[in-house]
């Protein structure tokens, strides 16, 4: 083996290729194997003429790895990551998003929708031609080429050409798809047009950059940085500009069964229906004013640097967002007491426009805040001390981009998007965001502060989130054992005897087990989990219910005097009420990091005998960190209990506390955004894969993506600062493998 | 600079997207109340959906296959024949037969509008998390496997089952092994919802009729039965009844053979399959099974079932594919009624599958008012001899 | 007596499986400090790799020769042992050295085995198949009794699973202390830049440490799947347990391992069903649960496990 020719790195680079082809072509495709024939799927992936395709895969990797250096200097030109992020999007949008929810089009994908559009009599003209001949491709593909070609020959005209095309693109695919919608009649969620939009606007802007680029090195951070810092809310106002038009122009506002109606057709649908005067005052004019208002305030404000101007943005953002909500209300309730087909009540049957606007406004009325609550002109030119705050933040998303009032353009996009996009969501999103993704959410929060903050690696962590699972369902009388029925409770009132006896819970694990060093005390976290399952499916003395679990959770309700809020199977409602617990545990948990207790946290996860010896009572933190983070996952509890209803002991697997870990090591272990990143997107995918792959396969593309996260981001989605410092070299010594293993080959060695 | 020049350009890219946008837009007509354009000129015929929910990932995953794949075969089968008159689709589901996933899964089949039955879900947890929402919706719900005995007492309006619940099955078995004069019995179940509820109803008929019981548990996914098989013997006990599955039953009746244990061994409906007779092989010899199923050898078109299954996904049907065959099935000959009478909606599908009599493979499909199968109550009695099961007879006339 | 014999035999058996697996995560411990989740999956793998090999050697087995048997066992050992060497090395190539070049924190180790955990589990089960009920062909009468102590009978079945892990751990613990390779892994498990300076390749020994690992690992999935069944998610359950009866030993020590894994399989065995009559005290249904209050109260008392850490460094 120690002939020069198997050592060559190139030899084994290429055989490192042609494994990955190998697992590849065992990866995809339909082959399932058989109990009476182990060789059959082998041979039906190895010995089809497919497996020259993976074949090619893996030598088109090898040479990619083998003449990267070459490769680099184009790739650091202007344009390049744009064209590149631009080009995958559209890609994206053309092969795994849906361009349809009809189930009329097959799957709903490009592919499908095109091939049945292509064939459409009495579809708009524009969209049968990009539909037919493969012509989206073709159009992907030319944008592409020759926005590729302007920055390989740094030709400036072929870019302006290629940015042209992009935005003609971008916008011919969007409305080809609106077109199929609308011919389809039937109300649609699907996203492919948009994101389509998107990918050929981020080509457009990539040929733009090529177009008008200075140097021949790109810098993305600093361009965005300029664009961010040029006028401060300015990327908001363009945001709602965007927004805003598409709602008010293009976008459904009503959508009972069978249509989809613009702002126009909505007006035209209820006039001289009786709806109440305001309502039809904003169809018919009064939103286009307030949009227009809003939004040249809002850019003057923005432009000018003018505060007063801000605060008045602010305002008519507010009352319109207000006055959209009070139109779509009444509309919404109008049509289904005037029994309008499909319309099912109050907040029903509204497009996403509507939503929109709403969005839109928001994000205006944001800019004006920024520009508003703005430091002074001078402040802003030596802008360390106004970020000061934002670097003390455990993230470092907002970290590259310094520009004056930054990190408050990211929240408003983001809360705007947490707001607003949900109700435009398919009634599968919506569930799967209130009973999974913000459930987990939620979770990941808690275990970071065990993981994250503390250090302590819990792999029992769902424990908790059982027991305030149960303690829901006992003071809610489902299960054998009831409260006397005077005690019942709602589940809302539960979440304080939740947190408590997670808190007891958290210290009645802790203690114990407080001298164990790391992977003792993951063992022994891991081994409370399961006992606390097994507990609850043993079900001593009948007080569980045992694996038939316990049915008939009330939904949660509010019943103040005059104020009575009953949830019931509306997620929508669900997810206001999740998203109201996750800021309010986002925010204490804030205050929390930057406290005297989250840096006693940082010190003992760093060195705990130097954090003994500074006076920190470790027992005592480490002991709250477990207290605090159970109890998080006690509400996770409560909320879950009383949103599915019915809760049994396989909710609460060890697999489960093991994917949470996952979550938050995905997302960057001790940053609060990163920890929600890495659930939310790691319990988005498994329900995004059940488009694309079998579902058999699910996992095992989860586990792929999982692996191939830790290689390229080791540190996560969003890295905490202060793990990030560490990475970078600060504690380089302190695991002392890592420096002493030398250099080499190795498949993940590049890249 | 380059900051100002790229805002013209936005300027001007902005003022392009509002005018194609308005432009493209200006085709479009409005509509009055009740309007709106519903054509379906993409598609022609009528497509129906049948929905599967039930475990595609995780642990359980292999029981969600044994059925899919029946219920796909039960559809192609179906499309192929041509005589239907519209076309049938199948949308798989995957709730991981986790109740916290089902609803998840639940929306997703709400969602797509041409569904018009389910089949699933496969676990009573995830029935009764999912139950209402399917009601509300009014969607017929079949499922061929979950089979806890509350399911219909809970309200569900679409709900049907095509297998007896746990509480007939284990109350006839247990009345039986009392009749044999044993004052002993020796119950283990395996932890699950099914398995500890037959061993449940097993245990108290048992304990009325004055038979001394011994509980135990092994979780289903232990494959040690060494213990649980010593304990089984040392107790001395005349009869066991395994409430479970029939893997699991299997490689119990295996350990059972190794500390030769020679009392009667016996299990429930989750036990009989010849999955269970293959991996217990001949340790598997003597086992009784209850069942509220017909025998299987009366139907003639089960070893066709079987044949056809076998040629299409390389395996030989599995625990619940014949059930999940005939609640397919079961389903489309309830569309089918459905067109006859008129119109497919999901309501008249549903009332269809109320009034349903079709002759399956493993039983006839016959439901009463809330849901359980007609005629449940008959619970038949078979055993393994030579390595095949064999039927008994009724299980009220064994001694 | 006798049925406590027969209990205390079962926990053996169950036992020097958890030992063999267990093994697999102290060395690589040992090593770097860090819990191999994917371990549970070579031991998966080396189920089905050595059925694979058996299956096109025996067939269906019914009728072979005496002779036979032990050869088709000792193969059956090697392809499981050899199947579960290259998964384990192939697991290092890319799940954790990349890793390692970037400097990752330890957290990121423990997910990015956890990744290659569900991916190969599922990759095994899309290949092959997703049945619970695997079995191997019966090429010889596991139930014959060979032995009888004191009324309690031990079949062919449990001798072999009992001489066979306690052989490859006689073995092992040679390895590590007798060979140069042994030093090597030592000297890395010891301080990982002294032993670079003193010229040991620690990839490579690494990497050795890995394949020793994966083989004992692929041969206990062998042994278990001879035994009771193998199936793609075999690997989960007996993997947690054993990295819990190597914690119960001292994890980085391998005679830790050992006796954490006959411990914990005789306690599981034992335990629950006292007192040993069939009317058990506990029950069955507990055996998990008394295995990690078990678990809890050895590392209350001794913090770091029966024998403490030894192969690795005392933090």
């Amino acid at each position: 083996m120690k002939t020069g020719f198997f050592s060559s790195p190139h030899v084994k680079r290429l055989a490192g290729c042609m494994a990955l082809a190998f697992v590849l072509a065992l990866m995809i495709g339909n082959q399932e194997g058989s109990q009476d024939d182990y060789g059959l799927a082998f041979r039906q992936a190895i010995f089809s003429p497919r497996i020259i395709l993976f074949i090619a895969i893996g030598l088109l990797v090898f040479a990619a790895m083998t003449f990267w250096p070459y490769i680099t200097p184009y790739l650091l030109r202007p344009g390049v990551r744009p064209l590149a992020v631009g080009g995958i999007t559209v890609l994206v949008s053309q092969t795994l998003l849906k361009w349809s929810d009809d189930g009329r089009t097959g799957n709903g994908k490009f592919n499908s929708v095109a091939s049945k559009a292509a064939n459409t009599d009495g579809l708009a003209p524009m969209a049968k031609l990009f539909f037919s001949n493969y012509l989206g491709w073709i159009l992907l593909l030319v944008t592409f080429g020759l926005g590729a070609a302007a920055i390989l020959l740094s030709l400036r005209a072929l870019a302006w050409v290629a940015a042209v095309l992009g935005v003609v693109g971008g916008i011919w695919a969007y409305t080809s798809q609106a077109a199929v919608r609308d011919f389809l009649g039937t109300p649609d969620h699907s996203t492919g047009g948009g994101v389509a939009l998107i990918g050929y606007l981020t080509l457009a802007a990539a040929a733009l950059a090529t177009a008008l680029a200075t140097g021949d090195i790109a810098d993305t951070r600093a361009f965005v940085n300029r664009l961010l810092a040029w006028r401060p809310g300015m990327p908001l106002v363009v945001l709602g500009l965007i927004v805003g038009v598409i709602a008010f122009v293009q976008a459904t506002w009503f959508s009972p069964q069978g249509s989809n109606q613009t702002l126009t057709d909505t007006k035209n649908f209820f006039q001289g229906n009786g709806l109440a005067n305001l309502a039809y005052q904003y169809l018919a004019w009064l939103g286009y004013v307030l949009f227009i208002a809003t939004l040249l305030t809002a850019a003057a404000a923005s432009y000018l640097r003018h505060k007063i101007l801000g605060w008045v943005a602010a305002g008519l953002g507010t009352v319109a967002l207000l006055l959209s909500l009070i139109t779509m209300y009444d509309m919404t309730d109008l049509a289904a007491a005037a029994g309008v087909d499909g319309a099912t009540g109050p907040w029903q049957n509204l497009g996403s426009g509507a939503w929109m606007a709403c969005a839109a406004f928001f994000v205006l009325a944001g800019a004006g805040l920024v520009v508003a609550t703005l430091g002074g002109r001078d402040e802003q030119d030596e802008s360390a001390p106004a970020e000061a705050p934002a670097a003390r933040s455990s993230d470092t998303l907002s970290r590259g981009f310094s520009a004056p009032g930054s990190s408050k353009v990211f929240l408003f996009v983001i809360l705007a998007t947490a707001l607003f996009y949900p109700p435009t969501a398919t009634g599968f999103w919506q569930k799967v965001l209130v009973s999974e993704i913000g459930i987990y959410v939620l979770l990941a929060i808690g275990l970071n502060v065990v993981v994250g903050w503390a250090g302590l690696l819990d792999l029992g962590f769902i424990a908790f989130y059982a027991i305030g699972s149960y303690t829901t369902a006992y003071l809610t009388g489902a299960l054998p054992y009831k409260p006397p029925s005077f005690l019942h409770l709602s589940p809302l009132l539960a979440i304080p005897f939740a947190i408590a006896i997670c808190l007891l819970a958290g210290v009645a694990l802790g203690a114990p087990t407080l001298r164990l060093r790391g992977d003792y005390l993951a063992i022994v976290t891991l081994g409370f989990g399961e006992i606390i399952r097994i507990t609850a499916n043993n079900n001593p003395g009948n007080i569980t219910n045992g694996p038939k679990g316990a049915f008939g959770i009330p939904h949660p309700r509010i019943e103040l005097g005059p104020i009575k809020f009953v949830w019931g199977q509306n997620n929508l409602q669900y997810w206001y009420l999740l998203l109201v617990l996750i800021v309010i545990v986002v925010l204490l948990f804030r205050r929390l990091e930057a406290s005297r207790l989250g840096r006693a946290w940082a010190a003992i996860r760093e060195d705990e005998v130097a954090a003994q010896a500074t006076g920190i009572n470790t027992t005592r933190v480490k002991l709250l960190a477990f207290a605090i983070g159970a109890s998080t996952s006690g509400v996770a509890g409560v909320f879950f209990a009383s949103q599915i209803g019915y809760i049994n002991p396989e909710n609460f697997v060890l697999n489960n506390s093991i994917l949470v870990v996952a979550y938050v090591v995905f997302g960057g272990m001790g940053s609060l955004p990163g920890a929600m990143a890495g659930a939310a997107v790691l319990t988005w995918l498994p329900e995004f894969l059940k488009d694309q792959v079998p579902a058999e396969d699910r996992q095992m593309w989860i586990g792929a993506v999982v692996l191939l996260m830790m290689i390229f981001r080791p540190a996560g989605l969003i890295p905490a600062k202060r793990r990030a410092a560490e990475l970078r070299g600060l504690n380089r010594s302190s695991s002392a493998e890592v420096g002493a293993v030398p250099e080499g080959e190795g498949m993940g060695a590049r890249a | 600079m380059r900051t100002q020049s790229l805002a013209k350009i936005a300027v001007v890219g902005m003022v392009g997207v509002l005018a194609l946008t308005a432009c493209s837009n200006s085709k479009k007509s409005g509509s009055g109340l009740g309007g709106g354009a519903s054509s379906s000129g993409a598609t022609s015929g009528g497509t129906y959906t049948i929905a599967f929910e039930g475990p595609l990932s995780g642990d359980n995953q292999q029981l969600g296959i044994n059925e899919v794949n029946a219920a796909e075969l039960a559809v192609n089968q179906a499309n192929a024949k041509g005589d239907l008159g519209f076309t049938l689709k199948l949308l798989k589901a995957d709730d991981v037969g986790d109740p916290s996933k089902a609803p998840a899964a639940a929306a997703q089949v709400l969602q797509d509008n041409t569904v018009m039955g389910v089949i699933g879900p496969s676990f009573s947890g995830a029935t009764k998390a999912v139950g209402n929402t399917y009601g509300d919706a009014g969607l017929a719900v079949i499922t061929p496997s979950a089979s806890n005995g509350t399911l219909q007492t809970l309200g569900f309006k679409t709900f049907h089952r095509i297998i007896p619940n746990d509480n007939v099955e284990g109350t006839q078995g247990a009345d039986w092994l009392a009749r044999k004069g044993l004052k002993k019995v020796f119950v283990v179940d395996d932890q699950s919802d099914y398995g500890k509820g037959v061993a449940d109803a097993v245990q108290s008929e048992l304990k009325a009729k004055g038979v001394t019981v011994t509980r135990s548990s092994v979780d289903a996914k232990t494959t040690d039965y060494g213990a649980a098989a010593q304990s089984v013997k040392s107790s001395g006990a005349g009869a066991l009844f395994y409430g479970g599955y029939d893997a699991q039953a299997a490689l119990f009746a295996k350990a059972l053979k190794a500390v030769s244990y020679t009392g009667i061994t016996a299990g429930g409906n989750g036990v009989k399959s010849s999955v269970f007779t293959k991996g217990a092989g001949d340790a598997g010899n003597g086992w009784y099974f209850t069942c509220g199923c017909l025998d299987a050898t009366i139907a003639t078109n089960a070893k066709q079932f079987t044949a056809d299954y076998t040629k299409a996904y390389n395996t030989p049907p599995s625990t619940y594919s014949p059930e999940a065959f005939d609640a397919t099935n079961a389903l489309i000959q309830a569309i089918k009624d459905a067109k006859s009478k008129g119109s497919v909606t999901k309501a008249s599908v549903l009332a269809a599958v109320n009034a349903v009599d079709y002759q399956g493979i493993t039983t006839e499909v016959k439901f009463g008012a809330d849901g359980e199968p007609a005629g449940a109550t008959t619970v038949s009695l078979y055993t393994q001899k030579a390595g095949q099961i064999v039927s008994v007879g009724l299980l009220k006339d064994q001694s | 007596m006798t049925d406590f014999l027969n209990y205390l035999i079962l926990g053996l058996t169950r036992g020097s499986m958890y030992a063999l697996i267990a093994l697999g995560y102290t060395l690589v411990y040992g090593v770097l400090q860090l819990i191999n989740f994917a371990h549970s999956e070579v031991f998966m793998s080396g189920a089905f790799g050595s059925y694979i090999i058996i299956h096109a050697v025996v067939g269906d087995g019914k009728s072979l020769p005496w002779f036979g048997v032990p050869l088709v066992f000792i193969l059956g050992l090697g392809s499981g042992a050899l199947t579960g060497a290259v998964i384990a090395w192939s697991l290092e190539r890319v799940a954790y050295r990349p890793l390692r070049r970037r400097g990752a924190p330890k957290l990121a180790f423990l997910i990015s085995a956890i990744g290659m955990s569900f991916f190969l589990s599922q990759l095994a089960g899309k290949l092959f198949n997703r049945f619970t009920n695997n079995q191997f062909p019966t090429y010889f009468q596991q139930n014959r009794r060979v032995l009888s102590i004191a009324g309690a009978d031990v079949s062919v079945i449990q001798l072999t699973l009992i001489v066979t892990a306690v052989l490859m751990m006689l073995f092992l613990d040679r390895l590590v202390s007798g060979t140069k390779l042994g030093r090597s892994i030592r000297g890395v498990a010891e301080d990982a830049p002294t032993a670079a300076l003193m010229g040991i390749n620690i990839d490579k020994t690494i990497s050795r440490t890995f394949i020793i690992g994966g083989a004992l690992g692929g041969a206990a999935g062998f042994l278990f799947g001879t035994a009771f069944t193998f199936s793609n998610i075999m690997g989960f359950l007996p993997g947690v347990k054993a990295f819990a009866a190597a914690v119960l030993g001292g994890i980085g020590n391998i005679r830790g391992a050992m006796i954490g894994g006959l411990l914990l399989g005789v306690v599981e065995n034992l335990v629950p069903t006292a007192p040993w009559n069939g009317h058990a005290w506990i029950g069955i249904g507990w055996t998990d649960v008394v295995a990690f209050v078990v678990l809890v109260l050895v590392l209350v008392v001794r913090p770091s496990g029966i024998l403490g850490e030894r192969l690795g460094r005392a933090a």
